[in-house]
């Protein structure tokens, strides 16, 4: 196995202005991995998405994708690195079709970003690949419907198969599952679960069950601070951990 | 489709067959049409697609017109064979170099930023013409002369009409063939959400500096058609008032349907060409237009259109025809009173009425309106107007609610259908 981390964490730090909001923070993701990040609201999980993603610049520190530093860049040209997030707050293109949102992100993977003088209709390679895309988000079925016209729960589907399309191996989720019923967590589960196969992925998550049921790493962030990396079952039975977030529930 | 082929194949049969059989004066009116179609149409490119709005798009409509009159300048020279019907492709090469100059700085912000650094790209060119002779000509403009060429004189209006007809179809057909590409699809995918295709791999800004490009060369054809038509060309085309013509044309022809601007282009120039021989006014009437339109059809004209296509099997006209009569007797009574209300102040307080009144000594001598004598302070002047309105503003509630309800029985009847049966829910409602 490689031992090189696909996606390395050195010392990041990011302050906005005087307000300091991620200390530090040290993170090594190996390649396959599913890694989970989680910690109480306001801890800085989405602004850790939104440093590796390249929404926000770093203030200090390295964010290295296969041993080469992607801090600094711009998100499409980490996107293009194969990073791809998705949002937590459901990022859709609300007027096109569910499947020409997932086009436009196998469109992106193919390289076809200023294609002025082909029909798109005449793309077989890409239009299948979208279809197949549609497929595994298990949306074929609304496929020619507008995206903003989907159930939440589509949305969210929709949202992760975009992320997916650009056709990057390494996938960022901005809790997958929030505000679903229990009944569509476990369908969006398993989806997650079938679609990174083979992928490295890093997920925000509130949902303890998902956690523990999806992953194979968890990392606690506290304040701006890694509390702590481990397992889940590592991860449950630390005392620190437990004080710091869990509460009672877990111990 | 089939419906959508032989509509737009009989407009291009009536737009080639009719005008050899119009006067001259008609002609003119037609190219103008045809220029203003395809200006709006390369200016929805922006709006309509990508979600830009731009307030400043007689820039690049005036520098087309400059860019083509510079090259008929050296045609008529004798300094180049350049085939006079291949003119605007200097108007093309102008716009679109401009174009990805000025896009390149406008589309660094978005919405209303973006919107005003489009405004002051087009006052920067409006102030600066006028003092730069050599460009554009200083205050007097350029001007040149068609030259003959491949045995057509260019001479006659109608020849004229043919070109700008040729150049309008092929560019209003190379930008709907656009919406095809997958760059046009990116383009849309821009307009809902900019920040997600930046994540998707997509470099956000460069993207629209080449749509905003296109939109500009596109206009610049469009500003090359009008120096050709006019073999002349000042600072003016650089103003304010060009570029609100466009957005005006624009929404009220609807910007969300791609062939929408032509119907407001079209429908404003026809308008222009009859109403401002008839009154003064007529910027009035095209802005209550405007506001009338913005109100109560957002989608513009070009949306009622759409709306009845999407919905044509679920139109039932039995419901519809009395709904949009009783409007039509609302509207027409409506705007009889506004018509009247507003020649007749503009008759009272002209300088000439008020030269009538001193020759009557003070009194105040009846003023003549649509054929007919009427007293400035008599009963049946005013009566006519406030019973029109009184008219109007009573069938007006009348004819909302028997719109409301034809439509909403079509929207039923597109639910049930989509969804293969009625729901209990609707199926209440329409009982009720």
């Amino acid at each position: 196995m490689n031992t090189e981390p696909v996606l390395r964490l050195s010392g990041v730090g990011k302050a906005f202005g005087a307000l300091t909001v991620m200390n530090e923070v040290n993170l090594d993701i190996a390649q396959g991995e599913r890694h989970a990040v989680i910690g109480p609201n306001g801890a800085g999980k989405s602004t850790l998405f939104n440093l590796i993603s390249g929404m926000f610049p770093l203030s200090a520190g390295d964010i290295r994708l296969r041993g080469k530093t992607i801090s600094g860049l711009a998100p499409h040209e980490i996107n293009r690195r194969g990073l791809s997030r998705s949002f937590q707050i459901t990022n859709i293109f609300h007027r096109l079709s569910v499947f020409e949102n997932l086009r436009i992100g196998v469109m992106a993977r193919h390289g076809v970003r200023y294609g002025l003088f082909r029909r798109v209709s005449r793309m077989r390679g890409v239009n299948d690949e979208a279809r197949a895309v549609l497929e595994r988000v298990r949306l074929a079925e609304v496929g020619d419907r507008p995206a903003g016209d989907l159930t939440y729960s589509e949305q969210r589907a929709l949202e992760i198969g975009m992320t997916l399309a650009t056709g990057a191996d390494v996938i960022l989720l901005d809790e997958p599952t929030a505000g679903m019923s229990r009944e569509e967590t476990d369908r969006a589960v398993e989806l997650v679960r079938e679609i990174t196969e083979g992928k490295t992925l890093l997920v925000v998550e509130h949902d303890m069950s998902v956690v523990f049921s999806l992953c194979d790493r968890v990392s606690v962030l506290v304040y701006g601070n890694i509390l702590a990396t481990g397992t889940p079952e590592e991860i449950r039975n630390n005392r620190q951990v437990q004080e710091a977030y869990l509460g009672e529930e877990v111990a | 489709m089939l419906a959508r082929i032989v509509t737009i194949a009989a407009i291009l049969v009536v737009l080639v067959a009719v005008p050899p059989l119009l006067d001259i004066g008609w002609q003119n009116a037609m190219t103008n049409m045809l220029i203003a179609s395809l200006f709006a149409v390369a200016f929805n490119l922006l709006i309509g697609q990508a979600g830009l709005l731009s307030f400043g798009h007689a820039a690049f409509f005036g520098v087309g017109a400059f860019a083509t009159l510079h090259l008929m300048v050296v045609i008529e020279d004798g300094g180049l064979a350049f085939p006079t019907p291949l003119l605007p492709l200097a108007g093309a090469a102008g716009g679109f170099v401009i174009g990805a100059f000025a896009g390149y700085f406008a589309t660094m912000r978005s919405g209303v930023y973006f919107a005003l650094v489009t405004l002051a790209i087009a006052e920067l060119f409006h102030s600066l013409a006028p003092h730069w002779d050599g460009l554009f000509g200083g205050e007097a403009g350029l001007s040149s002369m068609r030259m003959p060429w491949g045995g057509l004189v260019y001479g006659s209006s109608l020849e004229v009409y043919y070109l700008a007809l040729g150049w309008t179809v092929l560019s209003v057909f190379l930008l709907w063939a656009y919406t095809r590409t997958p760059f046009g699809r990116l383009t849309l995918a821009l307009r809902d959400n900019e920040q997600r295709v930046r994540f998707m791999g997509y470099n956000a800004h460069s993207t629209k500096v080449i749509i905003f490009a296109v939109s500009a060369m596109f206009s610049g054809v469009a500003g090359a058609l009008l120096a050709i038509s006019n073999e002349t060309a000042n600072y003016t085309l650089f103003s304010t008032h060009v570029s609100a013509q466009v957005v005006l044309h624009t929404f009220v022809g609807g910007s969300t349907v791609f062939f929408g601007p032509v119907i407001g282009a079209s429908v404003f120039t026809l308008f222009a060409f009859f109403v401002s021989d008839v009154t003064r006014s007529w910027l009035l009437y095209q802005g209550l237009i405007f506001v009338l339109v913005m109100l109560y059809a957002p989608h513009g004209i070009g949306g009622l259109v759409d709306a009845h296509r999407r919905h044509w099997s679920q139109l039932r006209w039995s419901e519809l025809a009395p709904a949009y009569g009783l409007a039509a007797l609302s509207g027409l009574a409506l705007s009889g009173a506004t018509i009247f209300l507003v020649e007749a102040f503009e008759i009272l307080f002209s300088p000439e009425y008020d030269a009538a009144r001193r020759r009557a000594d003070g009194a105040w001598p009846p003023f003549e309106l649509f054929g007919l004598d009427w007293q400035a302070f008599g009963i049946v002047t005013w009566a006519v107007p406030v019973l029109l309105a009184a008219a109007g503003l009573l069938l007006l509630p009348r004819a909302r609610r028997a719109l409301r309800q034809a439509w909403d029985g079509v929207l039923e009847r597109t639910e049930a259908d989509r969804t293969g049966s009625v729901s209990p829910e609707l199926a209440g409602a329409a009982e009720r």
